[in-house]
């Protein structure tokens, strides 16, 4: 975004907000989603039972001058699945990578704000990221898996934690977990409904399966470490009906145990399997988070609403 | 075929005209072959070819070419054949037909008026032939003026106008001459290529396709000189090394000299069926026939020094320029500094190992200078083909590595070097190659006597000992002088030290040197191209 839209935004915001924020009439939309409404602090208060598993304060992200976040606050329930929606490039996997601090790694990002994890500040000095992205982990938006059979993908994370020992030494000392690397492989490839596609052929490599077993591949890698938070980044971008059901359905036993954060342009995705869902908007904006069932069929935006309803985005 | 298909929907029964420009696109390509296997003195200009006088042969085959092509063109403008030409044949093919035709022209020229008058006519004929390039429609522009010029060289080798003996002094100081040797073949060259781009373009019946078809002709049949040479190249050194190679060699059981295989104390006594001494011997008074044994293992025992040294420098640098550092005036300025190593004269690193290495160890010419000195060439090679290799393993690896809580350590050591592996050893073969046949860092650092009767051969794996004080092994093997394969031939061609009581043949010997030089380069080639091959099949999914 250049930053001309955004100052011509801050100039005729004041005025006609004041007046009558909600109706209609004073809202005008353009095609790029930008308008001059303005967005209410109670809109983006969510009240909800049970503690807060991430809480994200004042989080601002800049690359170099391009700033992509702008105060967003937000706070995360613990077992719930959290949807993340608006337009491209409004900042969604900006905003999720902030959250197992992903985004130190682009050195052109700037981060200012607070995010904790059960109450412990993860923009402090001393965290320790290694175990940080152990506890958050992340599904990203594009599959990635390692150039290495399927089996060695899943193992990968353990083996490197330690959790598994699979070497060479532990061979020759009697010692390899061969079991539990077998037993591991097969229940995140279930959890991730690819077991059967693939259960014969766990020593071929990787890179050749389909995208969207790629996909899944990808998730079943990000459980074997077993994460309290998992972050999804459109995790169904690339899978048939069936499989993004299997997803969805994954996702929803997911949320008994641990926190699930997803990000997805699939509005109907969002309406199925969040709790609750935060709607983000050209600039940056964090402008409405509510429960799902408020968000889709009640926005106090209008913005959001002609979000939803397709209008633009 | 496609192609086939087509031409077959819409043009009706053309096959037979087809088959013209078939033919000639043929003929160029065995003229092709034929000139540049005769550039290399495989097939003589003056002698014959099947009973035919070469000259001859490739004046009748340029005649026909040439007449194939206009024959073809003119017929495609008399609408006899189909074919869809543009309304010109361009301004490339326009210069060049006339910048050929202006070489045929002062060639012309400087027989009949000689002087300045050759570049008039040299000119008149160019402009003539741009003219006749550009001027009519493509069919005649790129057929006509570039299928004379194979007929007029066809004619002039055939009338013997240009014969075998012809040689043409061009008058400078130093007494340079161009010789029929010379001139036919590259006549010859050059008028098949231009040729055969015209008749390829004729087959494709001009237009896009004749385009696509002609520039396709040219590439290939660059590319097919390319091997050509590698192959010329190759089969010159063998058939002038294989008699010095094989002189006094005996196959047959019981033929080789005995060797003893030790292993856990079972000692196994093996008679070789076959006895080369040129690789099976060293240099020595008593033997029959003088061998390079020594310098085949001081080439082989310097290589694997040099990549022992310099592949884990070279990777440990390429990982923490790549994956620790950040980018900035101290990466370029390694950057830099490698690229200009890279580019060192060897000399000046054979300078620096007689300078620095030599005194320091045993104050000798030793085998451990020679490899530390080539594995201090060999390292910014190493340096800057493994950055690369890391460089472009995606970032989504690191990204998915990250996120799974792994460190940065282990994440360069599972994911990205595995990654960047076979780049890695691309890096080291094309070094190796370059190592193998240094001449000079050896000359000043690790070359003993070559030819010096009782020279040694290195035994480094036998020469370890254990000594009762610190670092407690000892090596007296690595402190020798030792010489290496290019070291000798370059020592054998300039000094020709003692070569006449040694050696019945020294011409035979100095080749049978180069062409086991090129055998051991080449293994070494093999070992890193099925290197590489096994660490791709592993990251791809075969
Ligand atoms: N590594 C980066 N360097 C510089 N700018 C970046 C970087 N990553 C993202 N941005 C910018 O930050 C803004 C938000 O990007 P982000 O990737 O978070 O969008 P998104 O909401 O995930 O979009 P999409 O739905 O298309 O994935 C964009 O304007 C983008 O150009
Ligand atoms: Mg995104």
């Amino acid at each position: 975004m250049s930053d001309t839209p955004q100052t011509r935004q801050a100039s005729e915001v004041d005025e006609p907000a004041e007046t009558a924020p909600t109706t209609t009439t004073t809202t005008r939309t353009t095609t790029t989603g930008e308008s001059d409404e303005r967005v209410r602090e109670e809109w983006r208060d969510h009240e909800f039972a049970g503690p807060a598993k991430l809480s994200v304060e004042d989080l601002n992200v800049h690359y170099g001058d391009d700033h992509a976040l702008k105060d967003v606050s937000i706070d995360i329930p613990e077992r719930s699945v959290t949807a993340l929606i608006g337009p491209s490039g409004c900042g969604k996997s900006t905003f999720l990578r902030c959250l197992n601090r992903m985004n130190d790694r682009v050195s052109s990002a700037r981060i200012e704000g607070s995010v904790t994890l059960d109450d412990e500040e993860i923009y402090q000095e001393g965290v320790n990221l290694v175990e940080l992205r152990k506890r958050v982990g992340m599904v990203f938006q594009s599959p990635n898996p390692f150039p290495k059979s399927i089996r060695d993908n899943i193992s990968y994370g353990p083996r490197k934690h330690g959790d598994l020992e699979t070497g060479l030494l532990a061979r020759l000392l009697g010692r390899a977990d061969e079991d539990e690397r077998e037993e591991l492989v097969e229940r995140c490839l279930r959890d991730a409904a690819l077991w059967d596609e693939v259960n014969d052929r766990l020593d071929d490599n990787a890179l050749g399966l389909s995208g969207g077993q790629q996909q899944r591949l990808c998730i079943a890698r990000c459980l074997s470490v077993d994460p309290e938070v998992i972050l999804m980044d459109e995790p169904a971008s690339a899978l048939d009906p069936i499989a993004t059901a299997k997803i969805e359905d994954l996702i929803d036993e997911l949320s008994e145990e641990y926190t699930v954060v997803i990000v997805t342009h699939n509005m109907q995705q969002a309406a199925r399997i969040s709790d609750q869902t935060a709607v983000f908007l050209t600039g940056g904006e964090l402008v409405e988070y509510d429960a799902t069932g408020k968000i889709f069929e009640n926005p106090e935006s209008q913005r959001v609403e002609e979000y939803i309803s397709g209008k633009f985005g | 075929m496609a192609g086939a298909t087509r031409t077959e929907l819409v043009r009706q029964d053309t096959s037979g005209t087809d088959a013209v420009a078939a033919v000639a696109v043929a003929i160029s390509a065995l003229l092709f072959g034929l000139s540049i296997v005769a550039l290399a003195d495989l097939v003589s200009i003056t002698g014959s070819v099947a009973g035919v006088p070469t000259v001859s042969l490739l004046g009748a085959m340029l005649v026909l070419l040439g007449g194939a092509v206009m024959a073809f063109g003119v017929g495609s403008r008399l609408e006899a054949v189909s074919t869809t030409p543009d309304t010109t044949a361009g301004l490339v093919a326009g210069v060049a037909a006339g910048g050929l035709w202006f070489a045929v022209g002062s060639g012309i020229g400087n027989v009949l008026v000689g002087g300045l008058g050759a570049a008039v006519v040299g000119l008149l004929v160019g402009a003539v032939a741009f003219a006749a390039t550009v001027i009519p429609r493509e069919d005649i522009g790129s057929t006509v003026p570039i299928g004379a010029l194979p007929v007029l060289t066809g004619l002039v080798f055939l009338t013997g106008t240009l014969g075998p003996e012809w040689v043409f002094d061009l008058g400078w100081e130093q007494g340079a001459s161009l010789t029929a040797e010379f001139v036919i073949p590259v006549a010859t060259l050059f008028s098949a290529m231009i040729a055969g781009w015209a008749a390829a373009k004729a087959y494709g019946g001009f237009g896009a396709r004749g385009r696509h078809l002609g520039a396709y002709t040219l590439v290939y049949l660059n590319a097919l000189s390319i091997v050509a040479f590698l192959f010329v190249l190759v089969a010159f050194t063998v058939v002038k090394g294989v008699p010095g190679l094989l002189t006094g060699a005996q196959f047959g059981p019981g033929a080789g000299p005995s060797t003893t295989l030790g292993l856990f104390g079972l000692e196994l006594s093996v008679r070789l069926p076959f006895s080369v001494p040129f690789v099976m011997n060293g240099v020595a008074l008593l033997n029959d026939y003088q061998g390079v044994l020594p310098a085949i293992v001081g080439t082989v025992w310097l290589v694997v020094g040099a990549v022992l040294f310099a592949v884990p420098l070279g990777v440990g640098a390429a990982v923490f320029l790549t994956e620790y550092a950040e980018r900035g005036r101290f990466t370029q300025a390694v950057e830099v500094a490698t690229n200009g190593l890279w580019s060192t004269p060897s000399i000046v690193f054979g300078l620096f190992g007689f300078a620095f290495l030599v005194p320091r160890f045993g104050n000798g010419k030793s085998l451990l200078s020679g490899m530390i000195t080539l594995g201090f060439m060999l390292l910014p090679l190493v340096l800057i083909t493994s950055r690369e290799a890391m460089l472009s393993v995606p970032d989504e690896y690191r990204d998915a590595s990250a996120a799974l809580g792994v460190n940065k350590w282990q994440t360069v050591r599972s994911v990205v070097l595995p990654a960047a592996l076979p780049g890695v050893v691309t890096g080291v073969i094309l070094g190796v190659g370059r190592i193998a046949g240094e001449t000079a860092p050896i000359l000043l650092t690790m070359a003993g006597g070559t030819f010096i009767p009782g020279s040694q051969t290195v035994d480094v794996i036998g020469g370890f000992e254990f000594t009762a004080s610190p670092p407690f092994v000892a090596n007296p093997e690595l402190l020798q002088a030792t010489s290496a394969l290019p070291y000798q031939l370059f020592a054998l061609i300039t000094a020709g030290v003692g070569l006449g009581e040694n050696v019945a043949n020294p011409d035979e010997f100095r080749w049978a040197t180069a062409l086991v030089l090129l055998m051991v380069v080449l293994s070494f080639y093999a070992i890193g191209i099925a290197a590489r091959y096994y660490f791709r099949r592993k990251l791809r999914y075969e």
